[in-house]
C-alpha cells in the first residue's frame, strides 16, 4: 500500500495552467447553460463525455509524441484504418474478442510504419506523418470502396457499452490508460528519456539514452492507444464513414497544446491534456447547441491553437523563463 | 611500465570532405592526468568524442586494457568505464539536477517487471556528490535550465563522478568557472588520478595545465604534433608547439 501511495504521489496534482483550464470549462458550461435551454441536461453531459472518449485516448499518445519533440498529423486516419479493420471483423460475424484485438493490433502496426518513416528513415515527423496522411486517406477510400461500413453487428457494443461495478467501460479504459501513461512518464526511466529527447536529441544521445528505441516505442504506443480509441468508436457508432477521423489530429494537437504541453518538446502535462480535451469538446458541443453550424468547429479549434501558441510566445519573452514553469 | 588503460591507434575522423583527425596514436594511463592542447578546431573535442562513443572513428582502433573495443554509442563507452564531460555539457535543461546526474543509468526497482525509478536513493546520492564537490547548489530538484554556467559544469562533473569511471574525460571543464571553482576542479583531477583513475583534460589555459598534468599532448590541424612529460617541458615550448612555431612541428608539417 505504501508503495502504491509513493508511486501515485502527484498523479492528479495541478498547476496554474491546469486550474485555469478547469475554470474555463466551468465558465463555458455556465455560459452555454444560460444561452441554451437544451444545454444543462444530463443527456447532454453524457454526450459530451461520450464524444471525448476517442480524443482522450489519442490525446494521451499525442502528449507523449509532442513531449518527445515529435508529432503525428495522420493519427485521425490511423484510427479510421483501425476502425475499418474492426468493422470488417465484426461484419464477417467475427468474435467480438477478435475485434478487440484487431484495433490495438492495427494501431501498433501503423505505429511501426510511422516510426519506420520518422525514426529509422529520419524524415522530420511533421513531414513524414503528413506524407502518411495522404497515403492513409486513399487507403481508407480504397478499403471502403466509396461506401460507408454501416449497420455493423452490436456484438462489440454489447461488450464495451457495459459497466464494471457501476463504472462504464470507456471510463475505466481511459482511467487505466491515463494511470499507465502517467506512471511511465513520471515514475520510470522511459519518462525521463522521453523528456530528455524532447529537450535535445543530441544531448540525450550523448547522455547514453537509446534515442531510437525510445522514439520508436513512443510512436507504437500512440498507435496502440489510437487502436483502442477505434474500438470505442466502432462500438458506439456501429458504422465507419468515409471522412472518419479527418479532424481528430487537429483536435488532439489543439487539446494537448491547450493543456500546457510544449510544441517544441521537453515539457508536458497529462492532466492538462485531459482538461484540454474536455474544454474543446464542451466548446464544440455548446456552440452547436446555441446554433453555430458544425462547419465552424475546426475554426474554433484552429483559433484556439493559434491563440495559445501566440500567448505562450509572448509570455516566453517575459522574465521568469520557461524552465521555472517547466517542472510544474 | 604498466599497460596503458586505453590505446588509440591511427585514429582518423572525416566529416564528409573535412578531415578533422588523421593518424592519431595515443596512450592513456591510469593514475595519470593527460592534458590535450591545441588551437580552436585542432580536433580535440572530436578525438574525445570518439573515446566517448559519440562518434565512430573513420579509421583506426581503440584498445582498452589489451582488448580492442568498438563503441556504438556513449552507453557502450560508459559501460567500459569511460565518463565524459562534453564541452557542450550535454545536460537536459528541462530535467532536474538529480535526474541529469543519473540520466541514462537510473537507479530502479522492478515491480511486476516494470522498472520504477528509485527517486529517493538517487536524490540522496546526488546530495552527497554535490556536498563532496562543495558545489553551491541548494536544491537538487531544480531544473538544470535555471542554473548558472558554473553550476551546470558542477552538475556535469557530478554526472561523471557518479559513474565511478576508470577514465574521466573533461573537455574544457573550467571554461565557465570562477577562480575558486577552477581550483576545486583542478584539485579534483589530481584526486581522481591519485585514486588510480585515468584523466584526460582539455584546456586552453596553459598554466592550469602545468599545475595538474603529468603529460601534455598537442593537437594541430587534426594531427598529434607533440607529446611531452610536463616535467620535461615548459610554458614557451608548449605555446610554440600549439602555434606551430616550434621546429619539430615545422619539420613535421613540411614532410606532410
Ligand atoms: N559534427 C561535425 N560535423 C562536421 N564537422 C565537424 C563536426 N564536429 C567538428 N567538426 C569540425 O572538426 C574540426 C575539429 O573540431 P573540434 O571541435 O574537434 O575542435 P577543438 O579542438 O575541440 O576546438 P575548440 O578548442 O574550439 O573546442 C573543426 O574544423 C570542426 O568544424
Ligand atoms: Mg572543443
Amino acid at each position: 500500500m505504501n508503495v502504491v501511495r509513493q508511486l501515485g504521489n502527484g498523479v492528479f496534482s495541478m498547476n496554474g495552467r491546469e486550474w485555469s483550464l478547469l475554470v474555463a470549462c466551468l465558465v463555458a458550461i455556465v455560459i452555454f447553460s444560460v444561452a441554451s435551454p437544451h444545454y444543462a441536461t444530463s443527456g447532454n453531459a453524457a454526450t459530451v463525455l461520450r464524444n471525448s472518449v476517442e480524443l482522450l485516448l489519442i490525446g494521451l499518445g499525442m502528449t507523449l509524441l509532442l513531449a518527445m519533440g515529435g508529432i503525428d498529423v495522420s493519427i485521425g486516419i490511423v484510427m479510421g484504418l483501425a476502425a475499418i479493420a474492426i468493422g470488417r471483423v465484426l461484419g464477417a460475424g467475427g468474435n467480438p474478442l477478435l475485434a478487440l484485438i484487431a484495433g490495438p493490433l492495427v494501431g501498433a502496426l501503423l505505429g511501426c510504419v510511422t516510426a519506420t518513416v520518422v525514426v529509422i528513415g529520419r524524415v522530420p515527423a511533421i513531414v513524414g506523418t503528413l506524407g502518411l496522411l495522404g497515403v492513409y486517406r486513399t487507403a481508407v477510400f480504397v478499403l471502403l470502396g466509396g461506401q460507408w461500413l454501416s449497420g455493423l453487428p452490436s456484438s462489440l457494443t454489447e461488450v464495451l457499452a457495459t459497466s464494471v461495478l457501476g463504472v462504464p467501460v470507456p471510463a475505466l479504459a481511459i482511467t487505466i490508460a491515463y494511470l499507465a501513461v502517467w506512471l511511465a512518464l513520471r515514475r520510470t526511466p522511459y519518462g525521463l528519456h522521453l523528456l530528455a529527447i524532447g529537450n535535445s536529441e543530441e544531448k540525450a544521445r550523448l547522455s547514453g539514452i537509446p534515442v531510437i528505441k525510445i522514439r520508436f516505442m513512443t510512436f507504437v504506443v500512440s498507435g496502440v492507444l489510437t487502436g483502442i480509441a477505434a474500438m470505442f468508436y466502432v462500438a458506439t457508432y456501429r458504422n465507419v464513414e468515409m471522412t472518419i477521423g479527418s479532424t481528430l489530429a487537429l483536435d488532439a494537437i489543439a487539446a494537448v497544446i491547450l493543456g500546457g504541453t510544449s510544441i517544441l518538446g521537453g515539457r508536458c502535462s497529462l492532466i492538462g491534456t485531459v482538461l484540454g480535451v474536455l474544454l474543446l469538446r464542451i466548446l464544440q458541443n455548446g456552440l452547436l447547441l446555441i446554433g453555430v453550424p458544425s462547419l465552424w468547429q475546426p475554426v474554433v479549434t484552429g483559433v484556439l491553437i493559434i491563440g495559445v501558441l501566440g500567448f505562450e510566445a509572448v509570455c516566453n519573452r517575459l522574465p521568469l523563463g520557461r524552465f521555472q514553469r517547466a517542472r510544474a | 611500465m604498466t599497460e596503458p588503460f586505453l590505446v588509440a591507434r591511427n585514429i582518423a575522423k572525416r566529416f564528409g570532405a573535412l578531415t578533422a583527425l588523421a593518424n592519431v596514436d595515443l596512450e592513456i594511463r591510469s593514475g595519470e592526468v593527460l592534458a590535450l592542447l591545441g588551437d580552436n578546431g585542432a580536433g580535440k573535442s572530436t578525438f574525445i568524442k570518439i573515446l566517448a562513443g559519440a562518434h565512430p572513428p573513420s579509421d583506426g582502433e581503440l584498445v582498452i586494457e589489451g582488448n580492442p573495443v568498438a563503441f556504438h554509442s556513449p552507453k557502450d563507452a560508459a559501460a567500459s568505464g569511460i565518463a565524459t564531460i562534453f564541452q557542450e555539457l550535454a545536460l537536459s535543461e528541462n530535467l532536474s539536477i538529480a535526474e541529469n546526474v543519473f540520466l541514462g543509468r537510473e537507479l530502479k526497482r522492478s515491480i511486476l517487471g516494470i522498472p520504477f525509478l528509485k527517486r529517493k536513493e538517487m536524490r540522496q546520492r546526488v546530495d552527497g556528490l554535490l556536498k563532496e564537490l562543495d558545489a553551491h547548489i541548494s536544491d537538487p530538484e531544480a531544473p538544470v535550465g535555471s542554473l548558472s554556467g558554473g553550476q551546470r559544469q558542477a552538475v556535469a562533473i557530478c554526472r561523471a563522478l557518479n559513474l565511478n569511471a576508470r577514465l574521466v574525460i573533461m573537455d574544457e571543464p573550467t571554461a565557465a568557472l570562477a577562480v575558486a571553482e577552477t581550483r576545486k576542479v583542478l584539485a579534483l583531477t589530481r584526486r581522481l588520478a591519485a585514486r588510480g583513475c585515468a584523466v584526460v583534460l582539455i584546456s586552453h589555459n596553459i598554466s592550469e595545465v602545468f599545475e595538474v598534468a603529468d603529460r601534455i599532448v598537442v593537437f594541430r590541424r587534426g594531427r598529434k604534433v607533440a607529446e611531452r612529460l610536463a616535467a620535461e617541458t615548459h610554458h614557451e615550448e608548449v605555446v610554440s608547439l600549439i602555434t606551430g612555431a616550434h621546429p619539430d612541428v615545422r619539420a613535421l608539417e613540411k614532410t606532410n
